[in-house]
């Protein structure tokens, strides 16, 4: 009763001022929205999950996952988070503010998320070029990605790197040759299991990357020596701008490791990605050995900023996928309809994303460049200050480690 | 035509004349990334003209067993920043074939093309210029042209010369050279470098893009210095042409220590790229320096 009164009165509020001040609207609403009592919440809630196909596997994912309001409103948050710095992103391209390459993961959210959900800040994660999603996810504030996109001092990189060079603690980037980090990944989980402190690593590629050879040599390496490397391939149907059927003689990703148990995943829901990859990680922190796992999801963007996305698929499926499945929006009609939000809370959550996307905005266009004087820093390792030829014998740049 | 369709023309030329030839790559059915290959699956088919998956040490290693096979095989690599996992494939089985089978069996019939250079806005991995690894190769032929006139008959060169080569198209002249070029095929002669302007103070040597760059350094010094220039395009980098460059300058009559100007030290930069290219003022600089000595 006390609800349909609240959401009575807030739509009288917004109808008269629709015409224009927004702000007092917002205003007014989250005072009346702020002053609803949050025990109206459910605290948690169950959901049925779609079942894992399975590749040499008894047993897969738990089928129910239990989600609580808190994380139900942190996974909202960030999916919502990565979706407008995506879309900050491509508008800033556009502008030619960020150059070079930039390719967005807006419709794979629920990738990201649903892993970080599921391990801890100590596991290890290493991606390939589409990875702006992780770098959020694994611990960089925005300011500083969308910092680094537009080759800032203050980006994480140092503007030294880009849109595909992004690292963090435990995230090992950020790589520009397509499958070059599998095998980077396999030696990350061999060090976790040399250490010996139950970590894991998550080494994941593309099903473009899929058909690379070094990702053999690696699957071969990881089982034979059963290192904690859970293999996940994000398969969004198109490598560049050739779909799966083109390229892959077996478009069963999650089978291609063989001798190495697999498992395919929704990875358009978080709930999903969180399960499979919990699974995933006890199995390996168990030592036995590493996984393959497919996440089928999609991208809205083209490949990257280069490619409109249109001319190897059509609009229609774009859309279709955007009304049937979308990650955000997903989550957020779960949440609603079990009652552990409101669909006004979940607006106060976009309006405050939005606000933090413009101003990272602000920083990343007016921070100032990284100085000259950097460009021959940090090709070695703590050598003693050496010069650095330059494009002729008497132009010389420092470097320092 | 511009750069891509004179490659576009060259493989035309090439697919009529020869029927075993055959080209292959990623994204090159439609026509590729930089529409070098548009049009060519219509007119000879798909199996002529066909995708590969994305696995360049694939593309090379099957590239070698087609030209080994005895087919002319046109193998396309979308970016030479990603020619390294076929490396290994070039440098020990395509270079070695004929010599370690005592001639009795080469895989001439190998070329391999690749986008090749700055661009602009390429950053670390889809700027580079890794002619230098391979020119210390014995075994293959490295081969950069300048302008599109050059690549159509560098390129036709190549595919008819009977060892593996390597051609190297500047990504960034694609469309921004444009020239009249003859429809019809027609050769330039590999290992021969081209002197473009004579001169009696400086010798300048480049290949690719960069003779565009100094041949307005050669007009700058002329104007400014009153320093006449000699421009050399290499043109192959792999055997080069020894005698045309080694004809004007005996290292006992310089007058100055040979200059190199290129890149910095460094990985490919992304912000910093405008600083990092061997741009006119640098090699302007460097010739002022020279005349100074």
């Amino acid at each position: 009763m006390r609800k349909m009164l609240l959401a009575a009165l807030s739509r009288v509020l917004q109808g008269p001022a629709a015409a224009g001040r927004t702000g007092a609207v917002s205003e007014a609403s989250r005072v009346m929205v702020a002053s609803r009592n949050y025990g109206d919440f459910a605290s948690e809630a169950s959901f049925e999950i779609k079942k894992c196909d399975l590749h040499r596997l008894e047993e897969g994912p738990s089928t129910t996952a239990v989600m609580t309001r808190e994380e139900g409103l942190h996974y909202y948050k960030t999916m919502q988070t990565i979706r407008r710095m995506e879309l900050k992103s491509d508008q800033l391209y556009k502008q030619k503010i960020i150059r070079g390459f930039c390719h967005l993961y807006d419709g794979q959210e629920a990738c990201c998320v649903g892993i970080e959900a599921a391990i801890k800040p100590t596991d290890h994660v290493i991606t390939a070029y589409r990875a702006h999603g992780f770098t959020f996810t694994r611990g960089v504030p925005v300011r500083e990605i969308l910092a680094e996109l537009t080759g800032r001092k203050g980006g994480c990189a140092k503007g030294k790197g880009g849109s595909m060079h992004m690292y963090t603690k435990n995230f090992y980037g950020g790589n520009g040759i397509v499958g070059a980090q599998v095998p980077l990944g396999a030696g990350i989980a061999l060090a976790c299991k040399y250490f010996g402190k139950n970590e894991v690593c998550l080494a994941l590629y593309g099903d473009g990357a899929a058909n690379q050879g070094q990702i053999f040599e690696t699957y071969n390496m990881a089982a034979l020596w059963k290192l904690p490397c859970i293999f996940i391939c994000e398969n969004n149907r198109y490598g560049m701008g050739t779909s799966v059927e083109r390229a892959a003689a077996s478009t069963d990703y999650y089978k291609r490791g063989y001798f190495i148990p697999g498992l395919r995943v929704d990875g358009m829901d978080v709930l999903c990605v969180r399960e499979a990859v919990k699974f995933a990680a006890d199995y390996c922190r168990a030592g036995k050995g590493p996984l393959v796992m497919e996440l089928q999801t999609y991208r809205y963007h083209g490949h990257s900023m280069s490619d409109p996305g249109i001319s190897y698929r059509t609009r229609e499926e774009i859309q279709e996928v955007r009304s049937k499945s979308d990650p955000i929006t997903l989550l957020k009609d779960r949440m609603v309809n079990n009652n552990l939000a409101s669909v006004e809370e979940l607006k106060e959550i976009d309006v405050a994303v939005r606000k933090e996307i413009e101003e990272a905005a602000q920083f990343a266009t007016t921070d100032p460049e990284p100085p000259l004087e950097e460009l021959g820093h940090h090709i070695y390792f703590n050598e003693p200050p050496f010069e650095v030829r330059g494009p002729n014998q008497w132009i010389k740049y420092k470097s320092v480690s | 035509m511009n750069l891509f369709q004179s490659i576009t023309s060259a493989l035309d030329n090439a697919l009529a004349k020869d029927p075993t030839a055959v080209v292959f790559g990623e994204d090159v059915a439609f026509g590729g990334v930089f529409r070098c290959t548009v049009g060519l699956r219509d007119k000879y088919g798909k199996d002529r003209v066909f995708n590969t998956p994305l696995c360049e040490q694939g593309i090379v290693g099957f590239g070698i067993g087609i030209a080994v096979a005895g087919a002319t095989a046109i193998a396309e690599i979308q970016f030479a920043d990603y020619i390294f996992p076929a490396f290994d494939q070039i440098v020990n089985e395509a270079a070695k074939y004929r010599y370690r089978s005592g001639d009795l069996f080469n895989c001439g019939n190998l070329t391999i093309r690749a986008p090749w250079g700055c661009v602009g806005h390429g950053a670390l991995y889809h700027s580079q210029s890794p002619e230098a690894f391979f020119a210390h190769c014995p075994g293959i032929k490295v081969v950069i042209p300048r302008s599109p006139l050059q690549a159509k008959g560098l390129l036709l060169s190549c595919i008819e010369d009977k060892n593996p080569c390597i051609f190297f198209e500047p990504k960034i002249l694609y469309r921004a050279a444009v020239e009249q070029v003859p429809v019809e095929p027609y050769n330039i002669p590999l290992s021969q470098a081209e002197v473009l302007q004579t001169g009696s103070d400086v010798t300048m040597v480049a290949w690719g893009t960069q003779v565009h760059v100094i041949k307005e350094v050669a007009a700058m010094a002329q104007e400014k210095l009153g320093v006449s220039c000699e421009v050399i395009d290499l043109r192959t980098i792999l055997p080069w042409d020894t005698e045309t460059i080694c004809k004007e300058e005996c290292f006992l009559n310089l007058e100055a220590p040979i200059s190199r100007v290129c890149g910095y030290d460094t990985p490919f930069p992304h912000i910093f790229e405008p600083f990092y290219i061997p741009d006119k003022w640098k090699c302007y600089d460097a010739l002022q320096k020279m005349i100074n000595y």
